[in-house]
């Protein structure tokens, strides 16, 4: 008896071991995951520089894990594990009421040499940093302004989750003590928090954006900001077109594959086709002196500002201005070639900006996270009237493009 | 190469155990475990294997000058002895404490122009460990505890066996040296190997790992705000994590060498349920504590000494014992705590905690050592002096945070289990179950039937049965779920629509 056991257990345990192994070899690799929404690794070349060096061995490493078989069910079990543990978060993602998802925990950098472990806490002077940097570009800035900085979705749902909201407060709180009046700041986080727990579709559940409705609200608001109130278009001009199956980036990080998946409603004003965007690249050329020269190439363009090839993909959201493009861009009504233009600098919150704000003016885009940082310059160059800046909570908090603006 | 990655079970672990089992003779088993040693410690880096090699070659040529003349000439003897041990020191020194000892002498004024830091000087893996398991040989050889060993190959699988190569236990020669030429590998102690991997390894990745998180995450957030709370959590969690991923690793270690037919000896024994210092230190890597007794306690006299040379004693070997967790002060600190703690112990507190009821005496070590592992894990003593005082809520913005207070309320179930997994009770009460109802054959049965006869003579009742199959069921089941953490943690999507 004893013996029939350890030989089960034997069995077992390499049948374990060779079943993966075999899967492993056997199944074809993968070259991209949709999931994780990048390339995955493949299998590195040998050499013996390599190997001496230990490239070989860190690349073969990434290898096995990106190929390893029944990845995503395995990442499922592991979520599954953490839930029956009661610890009512995954990878740093809370799960609250109705499958809203949101992310909890971020990765600060204390400066751009050091990061600390994913935390709550951010660095205050890394947020002052960017805010200073936005109010010295606003007093030299002549145009009229409006500044967005959207908050997260863990700060507009906090009544979905039990997570405390000190860390919510205390950042409202700074960027408020902090930024000038001369940005035109309009603080967003009232607005969402009322209509969210309205139970308005705002934020997305599955993903850190702001939803078409949300990004309707914001529009309204910049509209007042500029003293446009009398031109804002009402929701019923638009019609709604939806898009389920959209499981977006807070539930690939997430890994709770049993929350179900969101539903974009776009609200459509029906008249894309007469809309362009432009992708313009630029490029640094010697000219026949040998000096540098910046010549920009039109790189992508297409009607409209969606590119509806992404809404059957899962990153649904990039369908907005055909996702994130670190070239300027530019939006314009073909029908009509004498409208006012607005500079928007912003993240990828402002894409679903742009249905509605092409409306009323051409869009001359720049994207501050892409490294374009020169505002004053653009402005000049396309001649905009008016300024919008967009920059989110959670960028606020890691990252540091803001801070380069001028 | 670690044992906790995809690519040490699926790669490397599979064509190990292939290998060695489709090969006949021990003789060419011995080759398949120190060539793929040699893989497993050469994949990250290479170049160290050549030290190893050398350090190996050195104490195997020496040791026959060693058994040469100890029968006839100890003091040639002694010599030889010496000078091998000092070969495998020096490497340890230059490449652990070099610049550590750099880095001290500079503050000294005049030496900090001219002493510079050697650049690129990382620590081998296991060095540490490798080294004491050489040591032990040429000491035994030459206190003829053992016999020379001929074949290099059979040296060299002692020392790079990869199961203890980077993490211990810290096997000594005599313990071994037959298992080197003459072990056999039974069914029994493979699956027996396999449940005791498994268990290290959900220890590991399960228990370890996720007590690592919190503390990290208790650790980075008294940089920004400091609370008692947080200061608890630092040093509870820490304490968890520690020994789940050393002694999951043991388990791990231990596990591996019975699949190969090795029986290493225990190196951790439930060490958090000790009522006093002197007693975690006999249950807590005793490997290492055995050697130091060994191999330093004992040569200086050990308690056969006077009060004062005993307390000499103490403190070398505490010293050495700090020193070799790692090169720098806070490993020293941690050590002379320790050592100090058990003077005052073997002075007097020891025979008085015995008196107390058990519960003073658990309290007591429970907390001495949890302290200890603040200094042990701030390498920034100041640091570490500031979480020690923010546990009495000195320095801190109350005791506690709403942030804190939710991460704490939250990682509570990990806590009761793994305060629950760190006793005896769970394998005491599942071995009960399991083992209670094994049977000599031949016996009767209450019905009156006799019992059937068996290959090895037993039978088991039902319930005997049933703990048996789970015991694998759940070994199965732990496996792909430590699997499932392993591919999480490789899980990386990239968020580029934020940017």
């Amino acid at each position: 008896m004893k013996k029939t056991i350890n030989l089960l257990t034997a069995v077992c345990f390499l049948l374990l071991v060779f079943a993966f192994t075999l899967a492993f070899w056997i199944l074809p690799d993968t070259a991209f995951s949709e999931e994780e929404n990048r390339s995955l690794a493949q299998f590195p070349e040998f050499s013996f520089t390599s190997l001496a060096d230990g490239t070989f061995s860190s690349e073969m490493t990434d290898y096995f894990a990106d190929q390893f078989p029944a990845r995503d069910f395995l990442v499922g079990i592991k979520a599954l594990s953490e839930t029956a543990l009661g610890r009512g978060e995954n990878n740093g993602v809370l799960r609250g009421e109705d499958g809203q998802l949101a992310v909890r925990k971020f990765r600060v950098y204390e400066s751009l040499l050091h990061q600390t472990a994913d935390m709550d806490y951010y660095y205050r002077d890394n947020v002052a940093l960017s805010l200073d940097a936005l109010n010295a570009y606003t007093a030299s800035e002549t145009r009229p302004l409006v500044t967005l900085l959207p908050p997260r979705s863990v700060d507009v749902a906090a009544s979905a989750f039990t997570y405390p909201g000190e860390i919510s407060d205390e950042l409202h709180s700074q960027i408020a003590e902090t930024i000038s009046p001369e940005t035109g700041y309009i603080d967003l986080l009232p607005l969402m928090r009322e209509r969210y727990d309205a139970g308005d579709y705002v934020y997305f559940r599955t993903d850190h954006h702001w939803t078409p409705v949300g990004a309707y609200l914001a529009y309204r608001e910049i509209m007042k900001g500029f003293g446009l109130e009398g031109e804002i278009l009402p929701v019923e001009d638009f019609t709604v077109e939806e898009i389920p199956g959209f499981r977006g980036t807070t539930w690939s990080k997430a890994g709770y594959k049993f929350v179900s998946p969101d539903t974009i409603r776009y609200l459509s004003p029906g008249n894309e086709d007469d809309f362009e965007t432009t992708c313009l690249s630029v490029k640094m050329v010697k000219d026949e002196n040998g000096r540098p020269q910046m010549v920009k190439e039109v790189y992508k363009s297409f009607s409209g500002w969606l590119n509806r090839d992404y809404f059957s993909a899962k990153d649904k959201y990039a369908a907005f201005l055909d996702g994130t493009h670190n070239e300027q861009l530019v939006t314009k009504k073909t029908t009509d070639t004498d409208r006012e233009r607005l500079l928007i600098m912003k993240d990828s919150f402002a894409n679903t900006l742009v249905p509605y704000l092409a409306e009323h003016f051409d869009l001359v885009i720049g994207n501050l996270t892409g490294g374009t940082a020169n505002a004053s310059e653009l402005a000049e160059e396309y001649g905009c009237t008016r300024v919008l800046v967009v920059y989110n909570w959670e960028n606020l908090i890691t990252a540091a493009s803001l801070a380069a603006i001028k | 190469m670690v044992f906790s990655s995809l690519l040490f079970l699926f790669a490397f672990l599979p064509l190990t155990i292939a290998l060695y089992y489709l090969v006949p003779h021990n003789k060419w088993r011995n080759w398949v475990l120190f060539v793929v040693s040699l893989l497993f410690y050469g994949w990250g880096e290479p170049v160290y294997i050549l030290v190893m090699l050398a350090s190996i070659a050195a104490a195997y040529g020496f040791g026959f000058l060693v058994a040469k003349y100890r029968e006839t000439n100890v003091r040639r003897a002694r010599i030889w002895m010496t000078v091998s041990l000092c070969t495998n020191l020096s490497a340890l020194l230059f490449f652990k404490y070099a610049n550590f000892f750099i880095a001290n002498l500079r503050l000294i004024p005049l030496l900090s122009e001219k002493l510079a830091p050697i650049e690129g000087l990382t620590l081998p893996i296991g060095i540490s460990f490798y080294t004491f398991q050489i040591m032990s040989y040429t000491i035994d050889l030459y206190r003829g505890q053992t016999d020379v060993q001929r074949n290099f190959i059979a040296f060299g699988t002692y020392v790079t066996l990869f199961p203890q190569l980077i993490a211990g236990p810290i096997v000594r020669y005599r313990d071994v040296d037959d298992q080197l030429t003459g072990r056999r590998e039974t069914l029994d102690l493979f699956a027996s190997g396999a449940r005791r991997f498994i268990l290290g390894l959900a220890k590991k990745i399960l228990l370890g790992d996720a007590a690592s998180r919190v503390y990290e995450y208790a650790k980075a957030s008294a940089e920004f705000n400091a609370t008692a709370l947080g200061a608890w959590m630092v040093m509870i969690f820490y304490t968890l994590h520690i020994y789940y991923d050393f002694a999951g690793y043991s388990d791990m270690a231990i596990g591996l060498g019975r699949m190969f037919g090795f029986r290493f000896l225990e190196n951790f024994d439930y060490p958090y349920i000790s009522k006093s210092i002197t007693e975690f230190w006999r249950r807590w890597h005793m490997s290492l504590s055995t050697w130091f007794k060994e191999y330093v306690y004992i040569p200086l006299g050990g308690n056969r000494v006077g009060r004062l040379k005993q307390y000499r004693n103490i403190a070398v070997v505490w010293f050495l014992t700090g020193f070799w967790h790692g090169a720098n002060w806070n490993y020293i600190l941690w050590g002379a705590y320790f050592g100090i703690i058990l003077m005052i112990e073997k002075g007097f507190l020891y025979k008085k905690l015995e008196k107390l009821p058990t519960v003073v005496g658990h309290l007591y070590a429970l907390f001495l050592i949890g302290f200890g592992w603040i200094i042990f894990s701030h390498t920034d003593i100041a640091a570490g002096w500031r979480c020690f005082l923010a546990l009495f809520g000195v320095g801190t913005n109350g005791f506690s945070s709403p942030v804190i207070r939710y991460e704490f309320l939250h990682a509570l179930p990990l806590l009761l289990i793994a305060c629950i997994g760190a006793t005896p009770y769970p394998k005491r009460i599942w071995d009960r179950l399991g083992e209670h109802d094994w049977i000599s054959c031949g016996s009767i049965t209450p019905y009156g039937e006799e019992r059937p006869i068996t290959e090895d003579g037993l039978v088991l009742s039902t319930r005997g049965k049933v703990v048996a199959v789970l015991t694998t069921v759940g070994c199965v089941l732990c496996f792909v779920l430590c699997v499932a953490y392993l591919v999480d943690s490789t899980f990386s999507p990239f968020l580029y629509f934020i940017f």
